[in-house]
């Protein structure tokens, strides 16, 4: 599904990754963890096509990603929520799905008025499908701005989610969250992988991780330092001296801090 | 009270065109932050593109009307990949000042073209006029007026109604998240600029047929009115085009009566001088300062 090889990114003396390779299967919810600065956003951002790699090749679905726009890594099936939301404030939330499923492929092959001019049947089914499933469905048409911080996350997943990607890259989906809140968005990503898309998941939130995902890897100072079920992994020496920061720290010098 | 309303109605004729030629900016800085100065000069070239074929071979005003609106697309997509989308996202002054070094090449090349001073332009309108009342109501202007009422009509639908108005909406919103969203920004905005060219180019034609002469000088001309107007209404808001280009046609037609011509330009300087001082963002300007308030609430 997804293949990572010898990924790098360096700003300027500063290396953010350094030659991580990551096999994402498909079906999977895979975990990427790791202390702050340790490289899982670069890593997001290097696969949806923010920046260009120092080094390295993505490969997604066979084909190779490097050099490619984000709009069409979207278009390929690559979807994103941000760390800190991203949504179009001053869009209705009906308006901030539609742009989602504006762009899926899907949709547009249907002719070129439907194109152009308002939504479809289809379309708007869909959406109010993604309102619902948001328990967004009384709120179509807010804005965007107007909503709760909580109902702003649930609006950028569906808004993902509405790019019906066939991989999904959740960055702290979980940030700000209280205890509530976050055993249903644990649930949601169940429910979007049993819907057939892949989930890599960025996450602080340890209880969101363990609970959700079946393959973690755990960067520190832009390298892979573990590997393996959520189980082996939290037993793994390097990864407790990582967070807790011993021998890691001395071995490197702190400059990862991308 | 008869010439004030008179004025009043020939200034919104006029400032009707006004209109089209700050909404020309206002998409351009509203979706990309961007300033176009070459706006003018592109919509001047392309009404001597329409002149020349007059000039040398007498072609019919369809042909002339034509002609202005194909080129002045043309020269806008031109000046698109040149200074836009050549130019990194983050560089908005190179852009800005790009445009305005291709400015002066485009009023070269119209110099070259035809090498005169002024020419003659034709009109497509009947010019006639007809009384209402005490007033009285001149063809050209209407015609301006509804070329500018249908013209707003239909940018409106584009923008509110279709894929393409809500990509572009998107865009101006969050570039970053539209392109995550899969919208191609580079595509949108030469779109953008075909539009903004062809909205141009139907105002340029309308002032030029009322003129009934144009000269090299006209793009810089439309620049200025297209920018106070802008600038009076909001820098970004559609809405804030439309009412600073009225309010610009009406302040300008009082003067022109009630001070004489000279002064007409001026009024203008003044109308903007004192929106500065009293209301820096335009009459709706505060939608963009909303804006940015929103940025910090981490939506």
């Amino acid at each position: 599904m997804l293949e990572l090889r010898g990924l790098s990114k360096h700003f300027g003396g500063v290396k953010a990754l350094d030659g991580l390779d990551l096999t994402v299967d498909e079906g999977d919810i895979f975990g990427l963890i790791g202390p702050n600065g340790s490289g899982k956003s670069t890593t997001i951002n290097l696969i949806c096509g923010v920046y260009g790699e120092t080094a390295g090749t993505v490969h997604f679905r066979g084909n190779l990603m490097n050099g490619k726009p984000p709009h069409t890594r979207l278009r390929a099936g690559i979807a994103r929520t941000f760390q800190n939301i991203r949504l179009f404030p001053n869009l209705t939330v009906w308006q901030n799905l539609w742009v989602a499923q504006n762009s899926s492929q899907d949709v547009s092959a249907h002719g070129f008025l439907p194109r152009w001019f308002g939504a479809t049947r289809r379309t708007r089914k869909e959406i109010a499908r993604l309102l619902e499933l948001a328990d967004l469905g009384h709120k179509g048409d807010e804005l965007a701005s107007n909503l709760a911080f909580g109902e702003q996350r649930r609006l950028e997943f569906a808004r993902a989610a509405a790019a019906r990607p066939k991989l999904l890259l959740l960055d702290e989906p979980a940030a700000g969250m209280s205890r509530q809140e976050i055993d249903n968005l644990g649930r949601r990503i169940r429910r979007m992988r049993d819907s057939g898309v892949t989930i890599l998941l960025v996450e602080h939130v340890m209880e969101l991780v363990m609970g959700v995902t079946e393959q973690i890897a755990v960067l520190n100072f832009g390298y892979k330092i573990a590997f393996g079920t959520p189980g082996e992994v939290q037993r793994d020496k390097a990864v407790q001296e990582a967070y807790l920061g011993t021998s890691a720290s001395k071995s490197r010098p702190v400059d990862g801090s991308a | 009270m008869i010439d004030f309303v008179q004025n009043t109605v020939d200034g919104i004729m006029f400032g009707s065109s006004y209109a089209l030629l700050a909404i020309g900016f206002t998409i351009v800085f509203g979706v990309m932050r961007r300033i176009n100065l070459a706006f003018g000069a592109t919509i001047m070239l392309g009404a001597y593109a329409g002149t020349w074929l007059h000039v040398h071979y007498q072609v019919h005003v369809l042909v002339v009307v034509l002609t202005t609106v194909v080129c002045t697309v043309l020269v806008g997509i031109y000046v698109e990949r040149l200074c836009f989308h050549a130019v990194r996202r983050d560089a908005a002054l190179a852009s800005m000042v790009s445009s305005f070094v291709v400015w002066m090449q485009l009023e070269e090349v119209a110099i070259h073209l035809l090498p005169e001073r002024t020419y003659s332009f034709p009109s497509l309108i009947v010019a006639g006029s007809f009384e209402l009342g005490p007033f009285l109501l001149r063809g050209e202007q209407i015609t301006m007026l509804v070329l500018a009422a249908v013209m707003v009509g239909a940018l409106h639908l584009l923008l509110h109604r279709t894929r393409y108005g809500l990509a572009l909406r998107a865009i101006s919103e969050s570039p970053r998240a539209a392109a995550y969203m899969g919208i191609d920004a580079a595509w949108v905005m030469l779109c953008a600029f075909a539009l903004v060219s062809l909205v141009g180019a139907v105002a340029g034609y309308a002032i030029l047929a009322t003129d009934e002469q144009i000269t090299p000088f006209f793009g810089l001309w439309a620049t200025f009115k297209g920018l106070i107007a802008m600038m009076l209404g909001g820098m970004g808001s559609l809405p804030g085009a439309i009412l600073g280009g009225l309010l610009l046609g009406v302040v300008e037609a009082h003067a022109q009566w009630y001070l004489g011509n000279e002064y007409k330009d001026l009024s203008a300087y003044v109308l903007l001088f004192a929106m500065l001082v009293l209301r820096p963002g335009g009459l709706l300007g505060q939608r963009i300062l909303g804006r940015e308030e929103l940025a910090f609430r981490r939506v």
